[in-house]
């Protein structure tokens, strides 16, 4: 049997004595898009810097695709991608050379051509020659995606990906993350703090509220669950307790 | 890993206009060594020549020619100052550039996400920022025996060729210090601007302050690589003495004009001890910067909740 594409057993975090996650027990099994929700401070990026291993937990067990964070980091960070937030990669570079550094880094055996076919799958191969600083925020977001996928890997994990990018921005990532997931079978880890976009998209959801995991179901599950609620917004302001 | 981490810092470096105005500075400034090493020569010649004629006017013989005892390479005595005032300024921002982006713009977080080791990637950052000081040195040592050959007309011997290899050498030496430094200040800094900041206070202190207070009354010395004209018989200027050893930029430049023949000769064996306190501080830079990337938290380089 497969293990699940992420599990979060008993994970809590705390920044000196304040504790950002509480205790976390999560799967997501693979081929699912999850979408974790919560206001700012909620510890969405801390639980994706913990499955990325950029961070180590406080206490309890995180695994990717079987492996654990802390004693097999390697091999998690071969099957994973990451998206932070504000997408920076090197200005003085073109879009092309972040892909191919950033493939080397995964072990790719032939960066360039996996830079150029990342490209063209997504549709940029014009950006490739150009550097990074005349970039607007939604092509730095397409090169983002670029380079966390450039290795194909089995997880992405997209912390706010929808920050800084304007209607048609937000539409051409969603419908990116629906090719990926449908196409090449990527598992999709996401965070956000805005909705609008996110029923149209994700299969499964989470909700953290100050660090404690409060809900997690299928969307149709979920809109089973809550036939009066007209949004997500709705349901979503229901479950941190504030009715509308 | 390492050496696509060198090679990404390659790239980026020579891609950026600060790093490449002061490279240029520097190589500018090389070039000017030898030509203000001719002018001078010229001015002396001409001085003596001027001499000659009138002591044979008055049937006195004349001395020797001052150039004829000088040694070639102190026509190239001025790097032994822009060495340490625009090469460490330059190798700051070296330092300083191959540390920044990865840490302020959050790049960090994406290259530890990958299979990269915090010690793969220091030890490329170091590959990378020698790589780049090493051919900086090389061309500057071509510029320097161009500039002899062209300007001066000098052809320069095997053993003073050994010399002038020996002093860019020294150099690289000294500037990878300097670019540790850099790395250092960027890593116990959040703000990039502040990284750069102290390493500039680093700089001023190791090439002035340090200098000044170990050279006791020489006010000239941290420019002037001139031997000590005053008697240090007093406590201040006994502990002050004392305490020259510490002075990397005083012991570079000491190294440095014996190496070039332009001091007062001593034995190789002293001339090496000098180069000690240099490579010690090498050391414990690059200890230092693996020290502060393995502890670095990487995934709270930029916004993060």
């Amino acid at each position: 049997m497969e293990e699940p594409a992420v599990e979060m057993q008993g994970v809590s975090h705390r920044y000196g004595s304040a504790p950002v996650l509480r205790e976390i027990d999560l799967t997501i099994e693979h081929g699912e898009i999850f979408r974790f929700l919560g206001h700012n401070g909620a510890g969405k990026t801390t639980a994706i810097n913990i499955l990325t291993t950029l961070l180590v937990p406080s206490a309890g067990n995180a695994r990717v695709c079987g492996h654990d964070v802390i004693a097999d980091r390697s091999k998690v960070t071969e099957r994973i991608g990451y998206l932070p937030s504000d997408v920076r990669l090197y200005d003085h570079m073109t879009a092309s050379e972040n892909l191919e550094f950033f493939a080397k880094l995964s072990g790719v055996s032939d960066p360039r051509r996996a830079a150029a076919e990342t490209l063209d799958y997504l549709d940029s191969s014009e950006l490739g020659p150009r550097r990074m600083s005349t970039f607007s925020t939604g092509m730095r977001q397409r090169i983002g995606i670029a380079q966390a996928i450039v290795h194909q890997p089995s997880v992405l994990f997209l912390d706010e990906p929808t920050s800084g990018l304007d209607p048609s921005g937000v539409r051409q990532l969603r419908e990116t993350i629906f090719r990926l997931n449908r196409e090449l079978g990527m598992t999709v880890f996401m965070n956000t703090h805005l909705l609008s976009e996110v029923a149209r998209v994700c299969t499964t959801i989470g909700v953290l509220n100050h660090g404690e995991l409060i809900y997690k179901d299928s969307m149709a599950a979920t809109n089973e669950r809550f036939p009066n609620e007209a949004s997500l917004e709705d349901i979503y302001e229901r479950m941190e307790g504030h009715p509308s | 890993m390492t050496r696509a981490i060198a090679a990404q810092l390659v790239l980026s470096l020579r891609r950026q206009r600060t790093f490449l105005a002061l490279l240029v500075t520097l190589l500018v400034m090389t070039a000017l060594a030898g030509v203000i090493g001719w002018i001078s020569h010229r001015t002396i010649i001409k001085v003596y020549d001027q001499a000659v004629t009138l002591l044979a006017t008055t049937g006195t013989p004349a001395p020797p020619n001052p150039f004829d005892t000088k040694p070639t390479l102190a026509l190239l005595s001025n790097m032994v100052i822009y060495i340490p005032l625009i090469g460490a300024l330059m190798a700051l921002v070296l330092g300083h550039l191959s540390m920044a982006d990865d840490q302020s713009s959050g790049i960090g977080r994406l290259i530890f996400s990958r299979q990269v080791t915090r010690r793969s990637y220091v030890t490329g950052k170091m590959l990378g920022a020698l790589t780049v000081l090493t051919v900086i040195m090389a061309a500057s040592l071509l510029v320097s025996v161009a500039s002899l050959l062209i300007v001066n007309g000098t052809v320069l011997s095997a053993s003073d060729f050994g010399r002038l290899v020996l002093f860019y050498v020294i150099s690289l030496l000294y500037l990878t210090a300097f670019a540790l430094i850099g790395m250092v200040t960027v890593l116990l800094t959040r703000r990039r601007s502040m990284g750069l900041l102290l390493a500039l206070g680093v700089w001023l202190v190791l090439t002035f302050a340090i200098p000044q207070f170990t050279s006791g009354l020489r006010p000239t010395a941290s420019l002037n690589p001139i031997t000590d004209p005053v008697s240090t018989s007093q406590t201040f200027f006994d502990v002050t003495a004392k305490a020259r050893p510490l002075s990397v930029s005083e012991q570079y430049k000491e190294a440095s004009t014996r190496v070039l023949e332009i001091g007062s000769p001593e034995s190789a064996l002293a001339t090496s001890w000098r180069v000690l306190p240099i490579g010690c501080l090498v050391l414990v830079m690059a200890a230092l910067t693996a020290l502060l990337v393995s502890r670095h938290d990487y995934s709270r380089s930029s916004v993060n909740e």
